[in-house]
């Protein structure tokens, strides 16, 4: 008795968290940086 | 020896290390000229990063062909293994960064292994679950304690570690000491991760790609690298980019002690 | 006079030598617990004693498989080889989606008095080459098929994906 298993939802979760791992941590960083870009330029302007 | 604040301050007043420090290391390393290097190409970086990321995932996941033997299921291929190896490559980077760091007390090298931590140990969170994913319709198991897959999960265990000795001093100073000790003694695990299917029976497979060649047909391997090769471009800059931030964060808050200092 | 930072550059490279030497003896040490399975030769030579729970892997070998079904449950029997010694392998229950003759296979049970290994999970093992369904198909025809790329396609492959 073999399992036939459906491999795309394996194959949909191993892309899914890769995209949104990567998407994440690419915001995140952005969000960051333009944080501390901001903060940097209002502390020297004063 | 000089302590973070002082490193801060310097940076914070201009580039005074290039003079203080000789050295073609030091020239390239010092935190001031390291930004004025990174902030223009970041965005011509992360845009090239991106699109290979997407070419290789788009590409893996819906014109590669499906395996003979497993299928479709291989297609976890494309995201997990230019993972594993942005894991290993990112640690080796974090190593090398605690070396520098220990040995030249490099306050750039302090913040570069700072940084790498979070995004490597990111990286083999994804390497990890999508290789589960893989192997329950492939092995019928999620996980198994073999060889490789224990190595790997030590390397996440590593990462995490890293992350908390590096945040978990009252002295920045001594965090960065305790975690490069931890980084540089992992580094052990490299070599077994490499290895582990070769010197011992796993239930992971051989690796396909060695310096000799590859068991992957050309169809199935151009995507693989295209993907790998925007997973080590997203990660570096991923990594720039948050080392660019916290060079700007040092610089906000040594500026903000300064001028309290003054007004005091 | 030697300087600060080449004394902390020697002291470092040492105790890193000094740790991975310690740790290359110490899974030299543990190299047989760090294997996953045992293969049938291996089992050949010094059998665990009966009752006792390993893992067994090997190829399943050609010709060997029969399955036979009571009431609800399936079992399967099999011999695991890897080419010098095998093992005849009895188990119930549903097989992964690889498991076929010429297929890597990890099994995990124990030497029952009857000889047999009694598994109770069997997971599938496969190569790391990597082909799409049409290759592999005309190698196959053209008779080019290397045995270590695993089961070659076809309908004689139990369970080959369709």
């Amino acid at each position: 008795m073999i399992e036939h298993l459906n491999p795309w939802p394996f194959i949909n979760g191993a892309y899914g968290i890769s995209v949104l791992f990567l998407a994440a941590t690419a915001l995140l960083t952005w969000r960051r940086l333009r944080q501390a870009t901001k903060r940097l330029a209002q502390i020297e302007a004063s | 020896m000089q302590s973070m604040h002082s490193a801060g301050e310097r940076t914070a007043r201009g580039n005074l290390s290039g003079r203080t420090q000789g050295g073609w290391l030091h020239y390239f390393a010092n935190p001031g000229r390291f930004a004025r290097f990174t902030r223009p190409i970041l965005p011509w970086l992360g845009a090239v990063s991106a699109l290979l990321a997407v070419t290789g995932i788009v590409w893996g996941y819906a014109f590669a062909p499906a395996d003979f033997q497993q299928g479709d299921a291989a297609r976890i291929m494309y995201v997990h293994v230019p993972a594993a190896w942005v894991s290993m490559s990112g640690y080796a980077m974090l190593a090398l960064c605690s070396f520098f760091s220990l040995v030249w007390r490099h306050p750039l090298a302090d913040i570069a292994a700072e940084e790498i931590g979070p995004v490597g140990a990111g990286f083999t969170f994804v390497c990890l679950v999508s290789g589960a994913l893989w192997g329950r319709p492939t092995w019928g198991t999620y996980w198994v304690w073999d060889a490789r897959l224990t190595s790997v999960l030590i390397l996440f265990f590593l990462y995490l570690g890293h992350i908390a000795l590096v945040r978990g001093f009252e002295s920045r100073e001594r965090g960065y000491r305790a975690g490069a000790i931890l980084a540089l003694a992992g580094v052990v695990n490299l070599p077994i991760i490499v290895f582990s299917v070769q010197w011992w029976n796993t239930l992971h497979q051989g690796n396909s790609i060695s310096f000799t060649g590859s068991s992957i047909y050309p169809s199935m391997l151009y995507p693989l690298l295209v993907s790998t090769l925007g997973f080590y471009l997203c990660f570096l800059t991923l990594v720039l980019a948050r080392i660019l931030a916290a060079i700007m964060e040092r610089k906000t808050s040594s500026l903000l002690l300064a001028s309290a200092e003054r007004d005091a | 006079m030697i300087k600060p930072k080449t004394r902390r550059l020697y002291m470092l490279s040492a105790l890193l030598l000094g740790f991975g030497g310690a740790t290359a003896l110490a899974l030299v040490g543990f190299s047989s617990s760090l294997t996953y399975f045992l293969s049938p030769r291996q089992v050949a030579a010094h059998a665990p004693p009966a009752g006792e729970t390993f893992r067994l892997g090997g190829i399943v070998e050609a010709g060997t498989v029969q399955t036979t079904q009571t009431g609800e449950s399936l079992t399967t029997r099999f011999d695991v080889t890897d080419g010098q010694a095998a093992v005849p392998v009895i188990y119930t229950g549903i097989l992964p989606d690889l498991f076929g003759v010429g297929q890597g296979v990890v099994t995990i049970g124990a030497l029952e008095p009857d000889g047999a290994f009694h598994a109770e999970e069997v997971l599938a093992k496969h190569g790391s080459t990597y082909m799409p369904r049409d290759v592999a198909q005309s190698l196959k025809d053209a008779g080019k098929w290397n045995p270590k790329f695993g089961p070659a396609p076809g309908p004689d492959a139990l369970g080959s994906p369709s």
